[in-house]
């Protein structure tokens, strides 16, 4: 499903973000990518949604080789991952319905479309009673779940979470661990990028390790051991 | 599909036309004041223009008979020129006529009428009144008139040389027509910048936005259409205003042109409703196509998608 074949990345002037790094992630898979902060995590997810691209290497992702995408296509590249963020990013003006419809919006679906499809998937992160709720009405978990549900919008094959519970208490952590799980349980590959040690070792799944831009560690069942 | 996708970039717009409420009046009104000031050239134009004609109107050529010269060797003159191609109509005015003319025009006037109460016969000749096609034809005809062979018929020619009036008419017309170009070029370049400025502010107002529609998957049309229609959305309202304020504006002119054409009407407001759709029409594609050229230039700067 995934795959980056000798990748490096740099950062003007010196950093280097990837150092010939080599991963390879089966459909369905849960894998959890750790490291500590600057270890190459976050670079990671950029370069599977072609916010950069590697120096050298190959990045492909569900068979389609993106390592010198076109700007054209990124778009659709982007609605075949659903991707979240530690810090949700979602629009404080617009309600839990709209924020989940917007991703279909931009991608031209039907009125009709969105009000069927946004419904099921707010009630697949336990939403729906929550439609006409603005962010700022929202606990930190629930905000997280909305990302999530706009993630999910587009039927993805691939969800990168990048931290998706470094906003969150103990709780709500937990919540957002048992919806990933549920959604992998429904055959998507879910790759989380976490320096969450407790949750990395509780989970008991694929942990790919990071250390100064080197893959370091690549256990089955594995552990947070940096 | 793209006409959805197309709804839905126009409400973006919409939405942040309006909640940048105060930048896009500041932009609709310096369009606004380069249209006006465009306007206002045209009005310039159009007096102009009318008052030459008006003037070239008025020019011709006076020729007076002598008394004694016979209504068909008038007639003959008259038929030789009508054969010039510069000439345009020949008005025959006979003696009989000039004198009821000139009565008239000193009814008033007791010495003259008793004067000419006194004459047994008529003083006034004929006269051919001579219209050339254009200004530069004259002195063509002058010559005409001049041939030897009318010299014993001819008594007086008159010919008023109104060129003066239409070279100062041209000039003042020149020299407002330049202030105005200068007025516009100096409106138009702020309202190329202020769009600019527009749609950086718009921009950035949107990063959070932009951000979110590149992560779920937004095309680059997408993105970055709405900031095109949103200037364009501020020239369509900019051509609306311009039509609200400018035609009372051309009630509080008219006067003033009308006093300018004595003996004429003139009807500014008739003018600009005959050809409404061209001249705003091609101010609305004009201004468009500014507005989504200095548009496409603040995207192409600040928007990275």
């Amino acid at each position: 499903m995934i795959h980056l074949v000798d990748v490096s990345k740099k950062f003007p002037p010196t950093t280097e973000a990837l150092k010939s790094a080599n991963i390879h992630i089966e459909p369905g898979e849960f894998v959890s990518i750790v490291g500590q902060s600057g270890s190459g995590k976050t670079t990671i997810v950029r370069l599977l949604i072609a916010e950069l691209p590697p120096d050298s290497g190959q990045v492909v992702i569900g068979g389609w080789d993106i390592t010198n995408i076109k700007k054209r296509n990124i778009s659709s590249l982007r609605r075949q991952i659903g991707v979240v963020f530690q810090d949700f990013k979602l629009l404080p003006k617009k309600t839990v319905f709209e924020n989940v419809a917007f991703a279909l919006q931009v991608a031209g679906a039907t009125k009709s479309r969105i009000q069927t499809v946004v419904p099921q998937v707010l009630s697949i992160v336990d939403l729906q009673d929550k439609l006409a709720r603005y962010p700022y009405e929202l606990s930190g978990g629930e905000k997280q779940r909305v990302a999530i549900a706009r993630a999910l919008i587009h039927r993805p094959k691939v969800l990168l979470a990048d931290e998706p519970t470094g906003n969150l208490d103990a709780l709500n952590t937990k919540d957002i661990i048992d919806l990933l799980l549920k959604i992998n349980e429904f055959g998507t590959t879910v790759v989380m990028v976490t320096h969450n040690k407790e949750i990395v070792n509780s989970l008991k799944r694929r942990v790919i390790t990071l250390d100064d831009g080197l893959v370091v560690g690549d256990q089955k069942v594995g552990k947070y051991v940096i | 599909m793209f006409l959805l996708t197309l709804n839905r970039s126009i409400l973006f717009a919409l939405q942040s036309f309006w909640r940048n409420i105060w930048l896009s009046l500041a932009t609709v009104f310096v369009i606004f004041l380069t249209l006006i000031s465009v306007n206002l050239l045209l009005v310039v134009n159009v007096i102009s223009d009318s008052a030459i004609v008006a003037v070239k109107d008025r020019i011709d050529v006076s020729v007076y008979f002598r008394p004694e010269v016979r209504e068909s060797k008038v007639a003959e003159v008259k038929s030789h020129l009508e054969g010039l191609p510069q000439v345009k109509s020949i008005i025959y005015r006979s003696s009989e006529d000039n004198l009821e003319a000139f009565k008239e025009k000193h009814a008033g006037d007791v010495k003259i009428q008793e004067t000419l109460k006194e004459l047994s016969t008529n003083p006034m000749s004929a006269t051919l009144v001579i219209k050339a096609k254009d200004l530069k034809d004259y002195p063509e005809i002058l010559k005409a008139i001049d041939d030897p062979s009318f010299a014993g018929l001819i008594e007086e020619k008159n010919y008023d040389d109104n060129q003066l009036v239409i070279s100062r008419i041209n000039g003042i017309a020149d020299t407002v027509r330049r202030a105005a170009y200068f007025v516009i070029g100096i409106f138009a370049l702020i309202s190329i910048l202020i769009i600019f400025n527009t749609v950086r502010v718009a921009i950035f107002t949107h990063q959070n936005e932009i951000g979110i529609m590149k992560l779920v998957g937004a095309s680059n049309w997408f993105i970055r259409s709405p900031f095109v229609l949103e200037s364009v959305i501020a020239g369509i309202v900019a051509v609306f205003i311009t039509i609200i304020f400018f035609y009372p504006l051309l009630s509080v002119l008219q006067p003033y042109v009308s006093s300018f054409f004595v003996g004429a009407t003139f009807d500014l407001t008739g003018y600009f409703n005959t050809y409404f759709v061209y001249i705003f029409g091609t101010e609305l594609l004009a201004i468009t196509a500014v507005n989504i050229i200095s548009s496409s230039i603040a995207i192409g700067k600040y928007l990275n998608v």
